[in-house]
């Protein structure tokens, strides 16, 4: 186990390091020259030449991908080209709304999807189960985008049960009134895929043998369900969750936007329109690193609750 | 004489089970509806010319004519001053010699030909511009289709090509392919997306199809990678070895078709996921040219409508487009259960 | 008994009266930014946004008049207009007395005063090379001394904020001269701009690295509480002096420019709301930053905001053409619209090897492609109205603008087919145009990734088609647009340019031959046409300066450089409960000068 550890962490080294030079040359190459819009309306050739020497992006290639690599070990990416904030705290201050959206609607999604999912077992094969399926896919099956739009105008501004957009500093005001529309909705996007998915490993679960000699002995269908298939069901389940983690960093780009919700999605589709490279490479070293760490812990979870399998 | 009985692959078997499955079933006749289309769109029978602008601005659907008043501004025909006569302010024109030539020629062509007469109202309703929405629609259910299952093809054949060479192959190959697994879903999908974009340079549905099968590779990868492990040791395989047949031929002839199902099951699901994404890619900017319509440059258009009370384009792209996302992923979710006899309790 | 009860009383109406006045809430203004503010050290701003918040943070020495159109300039900082001889090359400023700076630890509790110093050093520092100041470009070559000082620190890596040019005199503690190399007479507009606030030289060396996060001006408000790209809130300048609002009639546009004998009857209401008041009367104001316009107006609607800007393409929302809609008016919303000293422009760039060049088959090309444009239809649809044509480079209400001038390059596609026909440009098997020697044609239009770029392509493209030439669209991320448009590689586009001073010549400079991979998008070159422009630099607002701005637009047509299109309608709404308000074409915000009748606010 150790050694098998040992091996990933080994592994994600030349992973992270082809992350940083492929986003390094992407941007160099394709990214974009920050100096034209900083620059003003009235610049001059001159007046270009010296943002990009304050910049630092006339020093040769290699000396800036040095400089990269050292700030990633030491964490410090500097000030954003655009604002002069804080790259770190840009990340620290948006994290916290970001998060305010998105784990409630992870912890809300889960427990409905895990729910409904253990219902259309109960009942698999009949009308329940295939209509609330067939419902789900429909559900599923039109734009995160529409839902926003039709969901702003109809919810927020003609019935007037939900603010139109809005942020607050206290977290308990946030999770009352803010962030409910935009949670439900993307309730609404993410439930059913998540629901399928789980759908079909408690399925998997139920056609096992060890389901059958339970029920030959006369333990009920609930209790078969709720304690023996839901907890060799849950280690799919929480893996699969603990995958998803890192998308959580890059945040619901398009319901912050929509809500003016100051999170680090937002900020992330700002910075590439502007060419701000200093988020730019934060935001992805960091999702780098989070996709990395959290699949190894998935991978690693797995294997400790389910000693039958072998990831070599 | 005996006569000998051939058991029924799993093709067959599949089909027959599928046949039984009432919503599979359809579903399937749904698809196939919008493929039908589809086809008639491409051989220019359907909507053939959807950029005419019939309608006016913003014309309300005809069944639904009358519960609203336009609020437009009155439709003022285009008048502009002729440009002869103004004043040159000293200054020598160097087309002078043109211009009076051509007015020699064409004595009477004053002002601005008038323009043809436009419809009030559209079946569908019309866009701004006032071309007909089911036209548009007909023309970007060509598009969509065309865009999310080419690009699923892409993304499915590498993901397959990748998935079988690191299965099979093993050791430091895998490692290979895994490191360019891992580089692939650890940058941030919009980076990627950007970043495909930049390098492709121009714009058209070609770079669409590429941004949305280069970053959609990865699901099929694993998944195929996962099942090639599985088989690379199994005795059919071994046996396969054993009589000659070359790692190429043990591969694609011997495995793959065993693995089919997976990757059947895996090319519908990114069917329906490049569809809902091209949307995504049209609101990001990376949508479609302009002589192209597409659901995503319809719903990017719409978006701005709603507000504006002009909801018919909105409601029949995201009609057309829940319709087919429905009947696809019921018939995937068919297909799985037909394939897979396990699942199906 | 009664003495008592008298007693009794005289308590009872006290504790009332002192209950009254506690209770009386604060006037809080809500508005909405529709992107991101950047960061609050006026040096280092270009953008509309941020520029607005600075407006009342920090005080140029001059600033315009809030009622007066057309705008004129009026004393902020400085106490009186400031004194120019030399013909324009010299200025003496004298500031007013008693202006303090608002209040910050680096003062350490000490009133710290406004003085000609301060001006000095806030001019300084847009020549320091480690500010890389959008807005350099105001002083930049004109003031003696001061260039050398950046050509110093350049190589030096450090700027001598301590040396003594002969440019920036100070005279004494409120008097600063300023000599300037050549005549300018628009250089008190520099002195206008919300960048070039005054600021204190200590906090900015204190502060060193984040001035951005640490605004201390004399303005009548201070920066707040403020989350980043989110919310900004500006509180009362404790230390501001006292003001009372006092501006006059500005005068009718519709009956001229007299105010006194024509005022505008418009101005009588706000006048009427705020004289005699003191600035500032809001307490507080609450800023948010929200891009997705639909929020935004359905924010506006449930009266969280108190005033919104409309874009063109969502006024049908509010407007039924040029009214506002009667349910609006019922419930007391206002409508304020005003020209924005604004252009929006096509230009075809002259270095291109397919389409540029000053032969006459080239000049008809890009006058043909020109007069395919229609402009009132991209009023219609792409504006809703909310724009109207204009083809003279310099917008109204801006110094030297011509409401009379005609253009030659008009909407006529007949015409411009004919053209190109006579030129030469026949159509090939595919049916698209080609050059005259045969080769193939094509428009490569550039626009940005926005979905409102979408449909200039959509215009652009059926222009072209009226003229069977071939359009290819060109997409880019907008700084690549500029970058492209500065290495005179975008070969056709729609440009814009706003007014950063109401002066003709901010305009006519977008064509000077030396401004190409400036801001000469079109990298036009001709010395006919720089030689008449260079005239007009000496030269005061005049009638001989119209003359030669007519000859230079003139000639930009006939030569198929460029057409300028459109100009913009700005409609600001404000709730009824928002007292004084006057859309001001040039101030970039005006929220010092304005109200708020509470008990007209909607009950929650």
């Amino acid at each position: 186990m150790i050694a098998y550890l040992i091996r990933r962490i080994w592994q994600m080294i030349p992973t992270l390091l082809g992350v940083v030079l492929l986003v390094f040359f992407l941007f160099n190459w394709v990214g974009g020259d920050p100096a034209y819009v900083l620059a003003g309306k009235m610049a001059s050739p001159e007046d270009i030449a010296n943002i990009r020497h304050q910049l630092g992006i006339d020093r040769p290639l290699w000396e800036q991908l040095w400089i990269f690599i050292r700030q990633i070990v030491s964490g410090d990416f500097g000030d954003s080209w655009s604002t002069h904030e804080p790259v770190s705290q840009i990340f620290r201050t948006r994290l916290g709304p970001s998060m305010t959206l998105l784990i409630p609607l992870m912890i809300l999604e889960t427990a409905v999807a895990v729910l409904m999912a253990l219902l259309v077992s109960a009942f698999r094969g009949s009308l329940l189960d295939r209509s609330l399926m067939v419902a789900s896919t429909m559900v599923m099956s039109i734009s995160l985008l529409v839902y926003i739009i039709v969901g702003q105008y109809v919810f927020a501004s003609v019935l007037g049960w939900f603010p139109v957009k809005g942020w607050s500093q206290q977290l308990s005001q946030n999770l009352t009134t803010y962030a409910v529309l935009p949670v439900l909705l993307g309730l609404l996007v993410s439930v059913a895929p998540s629901l399928r998915l789980y759908r079909t490993f408690i399925l998997d679960e139920v056609g096992q043998d060890y389901v059958r000699t339970a029920r030959a002995k006369g333990v009920s269908e609930t209790r078969i369900l709720w304690v023996h298939v839901l907890r060799n069901a849950g280690i799919p389940i929480v893996t699969n969750l603990l995958m998803g983690l890192p998308a959580l960093l890059t945040g619901a780009f398009l319901l912050e936007r929509f809500f003016a919700i100051p999170g680090i999605g937002r900020e992330i589709i700002l910075a590439v329109e502007r060419s701000d490279f200093p988020i730019i490479k934060a935001a992805t070293v960091y999702v780098a690193m989070a996709t990395l760490v959290a699949n190894l812990l998935g991978d690693m979870l797995y294997r400790v609750l389910d000693p039958r399998v072998n990831l070599d | 004489m005996t006569t000998t009985m051939r058991s029924p692959g799993l093709w067959t078997l599949a089909w027959r089970r599928l046949c039984r499955d009432r919503v599979g079933m359809v579903s399937l006749w749904v698809v196939l509806f919008y493929f039908g289309v589809v086809l008639l769109a491409l051989g220019g029978w359907l909507a053939p010319d959807w950029t005419r602008e019939v309608g006016v601005n913003y014309a309300p659907p005809t069944w639904w004519m009358g519960a609203q008043e336009s609020e437009n501004a009155p439709v003022v025909p285009t008048t502009a001053p002729d440009n002869v006569a103004a004043d040159l302010y000293g200054l020598q024109d160097p087309l002078a010699s043109e211009f009076a030539a051509m007015h020699a020629a064409y004595p009477n062509e004053v002002g601005l030909p008038p323009e043809p007469p436009r419809m009030q109202t559209l079946p569908l309703g019309g866009d701004k511009w006032g071309h007909d929405v089911l036209t548009k629609l007909v023309k970007g259910s060509q598009t969509s289709l065309l865009v999310g299952f080419v690009a699923a093809l892409v993304a499915t054949a590498l993901g397959t090509l990748f998935g079988a060479v690191a299965g099979y192959f093993g050791r430091w190959v895998d490692d290979a392919f895994n490191w360019l697994y891992g580089v692939f879903t650890a940058i941030p999908y919009l980076l990627l997306v950007f970043a495909i974009a930049a390098v492709l340079q121009q714009r058209g549905v070609v770079t669409i199809i590429l941004i949305l099968g280069l970053t959609g590779w990865t699901g099929v990868f694993r998944l195929v990678r996962a099942e090639y492990l599985k088989h690379k040791s199994r005795e059919y395989v071994l046996a396969a070895g054993a009589i000659g047949a070359s790692n190429m031929r043990r591969m694609f002839v011997h495995i793959l078709p065993n693995v089919s199902h997976v990757i059947l099951v895996q090319l519908s699901l990114n069917v329906v996921g490049f569809i809902k994404s091209e949307v995504i890619l049209s609101f990001l900017g990376f949508g479609v040219p302009v002589d192209v319509v597409s659901w995503g440059s319809m719903l990017n258009e719409a978006q701005n409508e709603l507000i504006l009370g002009k909801w018919w384009q909105l409601a029949a792209a995201d009609l057309a487009m829940a319709v087919l996302v429905t009947a696809f992923s019921m018939l995937t979710d068919a297909l799985r259960d037909a394939l897979d006899p396990k699942l199906k309790q | 008994m009664i003495n008592h009860m008298a007693k009794r009383l005289i308590i009872l109406l006290g504790c009332m009266v002192s209950l009254a006045y506690a209770a009386t809430p604060e006037k809080v203004l809500h508005l909405e930014l529709s992107a991101a503010e950047t960061g609050f050290d006026p040096v280092a701003t270009s953008d509309l946004n941020t520029a607005a918040i600075e407006q009342q943070l920090f005080e140029a020495l001059l600033t315009y008049d809030y009622l007066a159109r057309p705008v004129r300039l009026i004393p902020r900082l400085a106490a009186t207009m400031p004194v120019v001889t030399d013909q324009g090359k010299t200025w003496v400023f004298t500031l007013k007395k008693g202006v303090y700076f608002c209040p910050d630890p680096v003062f350490k509790g000490q009133l710290r005063e406004a003085t000609a110093q301060d001006v000095v050093y806030t001019i300084m520092r847009f020549m320091d090379p480690k500010n890389r100041s959008p807005y350099k470009f105001l002083v930049d070559g004109k003031i003696i001394g001061l260039d050398e000082l950046g050509d110093e620190a350049r190589k030096s890596g450090h700027f001598n904020y301590n040396a003594s040019i002969a440019g920036l005199e100070v005279l004494d503690r409120y008097t600063l001269k300023i000599r300037l190399k050549t005549t300018d007479y628009n250089f008190s507009h520099a002195m206008a701009q919300p960048m070039y606030g005054i600021v204190a030289r200590e906090v900015i060396e204190s502060y060193a690295g984040d001035t951005a996060s640490h605004p201390v001006g004399t303005g009548p408000y201070r920066l707040g509480r403020w989350i980043r790209s989110s919310l900004i809130e500006l509180e009362k300048n404790p230390n501001f002096r006292h003001e009372v609002w006092d501006f006059g009639s500005g005068s009718d546009p519709k009956l001229g420019s007299d105010p006194k004998n024509n005022p505008d009857p418009a101005d009588a209401r706000v006048i009427a709301q705020m004289k005699g008041k003191t600035i500032p009367q809001i307490d507080r104001i609450d800023i948010q930053v929200i891009e997705e316009s639909q929020s935004a107006w359905l924010s506006f609607g449930k009266g969280e905001l108190d005033m919104i800007g409309l874009a063109g393409q969502f006024a049908p929302m509010a407007l039924t053409g040029d009214r506002l809609k009667p349910a609006l008016i019922q419930r007391g919303i206002r409508l304020d619209r005003l020209i924005d000293p604004s252009i929006a422009y096509y230009f075809i760039n002259q270095q291109d090897p397919v389409l540029g060049g000053m032969s006459r088959e080239r000049i008809a090309l890009r006058r043909a492609i020109f007069m395919a444009q229609n402009d009132e239809e991209m009023i219609r649809v792409i504006h809703k109205g909310q724009a109207f044509r204009n083809a003279y480079p310099i917008p109204d209400g801006v110094e030297g603008s011509d409401p009379n001038y005609r253009s030659v390059l008009n909407y006529n596609p007949r015409e411009a087919n004919h053209l190109l026909d006579q030129m030469g440009y026949a159509k090939g098997p595919d049916g698209y145009r080609r050059l005259p020697d045969g080769k193939p044609l094509s428009v490569r239009y550039t626009t940005s990734l926005s979905s409102q770029d979408r449909e200039l392509d959509e215009m652009m493209k059926k222009s072209l088609d009226r003229l069977s030439i071939h359009f290819e669209s060109e997409k880019l991320k907008f700084p690549e647009i500029i970058k492209a448009e500065r290495q005179c590689r975008v070969q056709m586009r729609l440009s814009g340019w706003i007014a950063d001073y109401p002066d003709g010549d901010n305009f006519m400079q977008l064509w000077y031959g030396p401004h190409i991979h400036e801001n000469n998008g079109s990298c036009y070159q001709d010395p006919v046409w720089d030689r008449l422009y260079e005239k007009t630099l000496t030269m005061p607002a005049s009638l001989q300066r119209d003359t030669i701005y007519r000859q230079l637009a003139r000639l930009l047509e006939l030569n198929g450089v460029t057409k300028v299109s459109t100009s913009h309608i700005r409609n600001v709404l404000s709730q009824p409960w928002l007292l004084g308000y006057k859309a001001h074409p040039i101030l970039p915000s005006v929220w010092s000068y304005l109200d708020i009748d509470d008990t007209q606010r909607p009950k929650p």
